[in-house]
């Protein structure tokens, strides 16, 4: 289905340049990464403040992947200046993922990155807002432990599928409650998929993605699917979840992707946020982007981003210096 | 290769460890060289799950399973092993730097190197540098493995090895890196003395470090 937000790209006149991170504008508005992360207000001034600066072009709330697992239960370690991190396991077997109860959306920090997104739709008219969420099978390795998911998906899938139906049930609720904001999207972050197989990938993330774009996008309302894991040999499995949009992280040969899935699917990726963004200078910044524009050359389906989310203290240099190659 | 060996081999490929588990008690029992069952039956398994990986046969699910196997393997053989006084390729000290509570990618290498013939000492995640220093001083290993996940913990494993220069004992011990924002360059700057992208990798590398590859 194509939806406004996939109209917006198709229909620039040019590329859309659309960096995932939202921590960049801390180092603007001053605020530390656990008040944008406990607070809308802060959330919001940060991407507010990234817009004014480089006029960005899409707007997004943070990629913050504690958010679902702690309304699931889960304990999360806070600091100042690190994005949160789920520490532990919530569930170990079948039984406690039975026992496992359906949260109720806003019982915890969803509440913040949803009003970021009202926030953003009320005091920048006209400019795309896109949500953060996790994705299935990331979820699931945050409430059943990473490794742990990983070494049951081969050898009790049962239980793994067990966990993904009910954060199925839970993610369709919150991409509503997106959906119901009145945001273009959201960005459905899926890391820990690219570890999986490309069988795996299929089975226990692809199959679910779909099932929530399926009972969540409309016209109005567009799913992208972020998977900064995934090689050239994940591509088919993972357009199998059917998005409209599709971010990859620098493992994925863009071009090559490109030529691959055709011109009905947009592709977004993929500069490395930590070595290109954070840990390097503008003008290696405008040598990697010429690089990714070249790779991406003669594809209007394209937006041209980061890898995965830019971390904290990423110099604004390093934004500035993509917008303008990007920009010309 | 022997029929009780190949056994084993296959098992711990395929990750079935309650397999792996029961085949080495079996050519234990047969009064199969506790050496030859580690270089020929877990070693080797190993080395092979690395190269399927490398090759992107396996995943880090197929990598897991199978170091799981492994280790099922190793509870068996450990034992004799020490009574018979068989040496390892080299210990590890290895952990997430103070911090850093990812432990994903440092398992990993743990259990590759494991599966190489090394002995490791893992202190888990968030590891203080007075806490890899005491590890250091306590198990004298060959090689501290260092591992951030996060661009704002990876300038702890600078600070771990600046750490050990302040203390005068930096080269006590070669120092291995890792981790998603880690590079080949980074590595060289904070002066460690080897970076691998990946478990299968580091495997390698920690053997290189050791002379034996």
């Amino acid at each position: 289905m194509r939806t406004r937000f996939g109209n917006f790209i198709l229909n620039s006149p040019n590329l859309v340049p659309m960096p995932i991170g939202i921590y960049a504008g801390l180092e603007i508005t001053g605020a530390s990464v656990r008040q944008s992360v406990m607070d809308a207000h802060a959330q919001s001034e940060a991407v507010q403040a990234l817009h004014e600066r480089f006029n960005t072009p899409v707007m997004l709330t943070a990629m913050d992947l504690s958010v679902e697992a702690e309304e699931f239960g889960c304990e999360i370690r806070m600091t100042e200046d690190e994005i949160p991190t789920v520490i532990g396991r919530k569930v170990t077997s079948l039984a406690e993922i039975d026992r496992l109860p359906d949260p109720v959306i806003g019982s915890a920090r969803s509440v913040v990155s949803l009003e970021t997104a009202r926030m953003l739709l009320s005091s920048v008219k006209g400019i795309p807002v896109l949500g953060g969420v996790i994705g299935p099978f990331s979820l699931a390795g945050r409430i059943f432990g990473v490794s742990e998911s990983l070494e049951v998906s081969l050898t009790e899938p049962e239980v793994l599928k067990a966990l993904l139906e009910k954060v199925t049930r839970y993610l369709i609720r919150y991409l509503t409650a997106f959906r119901e904001a009145g945001v273009h999207g959201v960005i459905m972050a899926e890391p820990a998929a690219g570890l999986l197989s490309p069988r795996g990938l299929s089975q226990f993330s692809s199959v679910y993605v779909k099932r929530i774009i399926e009972s969540t996008v409309t016209p109005e309302f567009t799913v992208v699917l972020h998977n900064c894991g995934a090689k050239l040999v994940h591509l088919p499995k993972v357009l199998e979840a059917g998005a409209e949009i599709f971010h990859f992280g620098a493992l994925m040969d863009i071009g090559q992707a490109l030529t691959q899935v055709g011109e009905d699917i947009i592709l977004s990726g993929n500069l490395d946020p930590t070595g290109v963004f954070h840990n390097g200078n503008p003008q290696e910044v405008t040598a990697r982007t010429r690089e990714l524009l070249q790779a991406a050359a003669g594809h209007s389906n394209f937006i041209p981003s980061s890898g995965c989310d830019i971390p904290p203290h990423s110099p604004l240099g390093n934004l500035a210096a993509f917008y303008d190659t990007i920009r010309g | 290769m022997d029929a009780k060996i190949s056994e084993i081999f296959d098992a711990i490929v395929n990750g079935e460890a309650a397999s792996a588990k029961q085949y080495v008690q079996s050519a234990l029992d047969d009064g199969l060289d506790a050496e030859v069952i580690l270089n020929e039956g877990l070693v080797a398994s190993m080395k092979e799950v690395g190269r399927l990986f490398e090759e992107g046969e396996y995943f880090v699910p197929e990598m897991l399973i199978s170091a799981r196997a492994m280790q099922a393997g190793m509870n068996i053989l450990r034992p004799v092993l020490i009574e018979q006084d068989i040496k390892p390729s080299g210990k590890v000290v290895i952990g997430t730097v103070r911090g850093d509570l990812h432990d994903i990618g440092k398992n990993l290498v743990s259990m590759m190197l494991e599966g190489a013939g090394f002995q490791i000492v893992d202190l888990g995640t968030d590891v203080a540098p007075e806490k890899f220093l005491e590890a250091v001083a306590e198990h004298k290993p060959d090689i501290l493995g260092m591992s951030a996940l996060l661009t704002t913990t990876m300038s702890n494993i600078e600070a771990t090895i600046r750490f050990f220069e302040e203390k005068g004992v930096r080269n006590d011990v070669k120092i291995i890196v890792g981790g998603a924002p880690i590079t080949q360059a980074y590595a060289d700057k904070i002066g460690a003395d080897g970076f691998a992208p990946d478990a299968s990798q580091a495997a390698a590398l920690a053997k290189r470090l050791m002379g034996k590859a």
